[in-house]
């Protein structure tokens, strides 16, 4: 299979599409081995994944009843206060387990329309 | 004038392939384990989440 | 044990490739379709090579067959009638028949590079996060909504990163593979600020599964 035989239509850099690509996870997965470390950030990788959906999930429904006008001002500014900070947060939590974001791979079949 | 360097086409094309192959398609699972290096994977029946090598990878890690 | 490629009408038209490992590929019969597989002593180990090999196996049998259902990289079973258990009740005849004569086209739009400016408040960041997922939407509407029309089928995906705002996916009869390409090109022109690349033909990896069990 030639490259070039696979590209129908490409404009704009395809470098940066590239690294976006690679920054979602799309790439071969990570070898992990069984040392203890290594171990705890598998399991961190797997909460962040988790608690990265969550929040993702939860903004998108925010966002949709926030369309709607079901929202009070108080509760926008509260609702996006605490997204902000979750965010912020994992963001932390992240460089504290040396996770990029293709380890969360949230890129993910079905559930791949989040944001 | 756009960037079509042939390592950034290759690149792409790439990713684009091993996307495909391994989050898409039948997910035909098995009982039958692959090997990775050192590393014995169990395949559980949870469809979504144990399609993908990368991502029984990350269960592996919580199994007992 | 048995390693699955992909399901073909039966009989398989097979092709001159090799599967993982230089194995040879066979077909098992289930029902009115055939498995394509490769038969192993040892569990196939999930390399970076297996993978590129799985998928040039199935790119050959998309060659060589009218319709291909491709499986998922690392589908192992220790023998037939485990596989045959493991595909039970699974509509893959219409499945199948969904994909048959198609290929599957894939499109990513890329935004330009922007700052991105933090929120002050609360209200801010939601007015924001709200302003990007209209505008994702209207997108959807400019670029996706009229490629879908030339598509037996197709999936979409918005806003995967701040840079990457649209990636979809058209099951696209192979015959008008060259008009849906002109189509993304007539679409680039209009939107000359976005960065637009359609890959493919692949075969119909995304389309494999019932659109219900999809999402």
């Amino acid at each position: 299979m030639s490259d070039d035989e696979k590209l129908i239509h490409a404009s704009g850099n395809l470098d940066a599409l590239a690294r976006e690509l690679d920054r979602v996870g799309t790439a071969f997965p990570r070898r992990v081995n069984a040392d203890p470390e290594r171990v705890e950030q598998g399991l961190a990788q797997l909460v962040l994944t988790l608690v990265e959906l969550l929040r993702q999930l939860m903004e998108r429904q925010a966002l949709r009843r926030m369309d709607q006008g079901t929202l009070s001002d108080e509760q926008i500014e509260r609702l996006g206060d605490t997204f902000m900070k979750l965010e912020q947060r994992m963001e932390e939590l992240k460089r504290e387990f040396g996770l990029e974001d293709r380890d969360l791979n949230l890129n993910l079949g079905p559930l791949g329309d989040l944001l | 004038m756009s960037e079509l360097s042939p390592a950034a086409q290759h690149d792409v094309t790439l990713l684009e392939l091993v996307d495909r192959v391994l989050n898409k398609g039948v997910v035909v699972s098995g009982d039958i384990t692959l090997s990775v290096a050192d590393v014995d994977l169990v395949y559980v029946g949870l469809r979504v989440l144990l399609a993908s090598v990368g991502t029984i990878e990350r269960l592996q890690a919580e199994l007992p | 044990m048995l390693y699955v490629y992909a399901f073909v009408s039966a009989p398989a038209s097979l092709p001159d490739v090799s599967g993982v490992g230089g194995s040879p590929l066979g077909a098992r019969r289930i029902d009115v379709l055939d498995a394509v597989v490769s038969e192993h002593e040892l569990p196939v180990d999930a390399s970076e090579t297996a993978v590129l090999e799985h998928a040039r196996v199935v790119e050959a049998l998309a060659g060589a067959n009218e319709g291909v259902l491709p499986a998922r990289f690392g589908g192992m079973h220790a023998d037939e009638a485990a596989l045959s258990a493991a595909v039970a009740g699974r509509e893959l005849v219409e499945a199948l028949g969904r994909v048959r004569g198609c290929v599957e086209l894939g499109l990513r739009v890329l935004g330009a590079a922007g700052s991105q400016a933090s929120a002050a408040t609360g209200a801010e960041y939601m007015r924001a996060r709200l302003e990007r997922r209209r505008k994702l939407e209207r997108l959807a509407d400019e670029l996706h909504v009229p490629l879908a029309a030339l598509a037996r089928d197709s999936t979409l995906a918005l806003g995967t990163t701040p840079r990457l705002l649209l990636t979809a996916a058209y099951l696209v009869p192979r015959g008008d593979v060259e008009a849906f390409g002109e189509t993304v090109a007539s679409l680039q022109a209009a939107h000359p600020e976005l960065g637009i690349v359609c890959t493919g033909p692949w075969p119909p990896y995304s389309f494999a599964i019932a659109a219900e069990e999809r999402s």
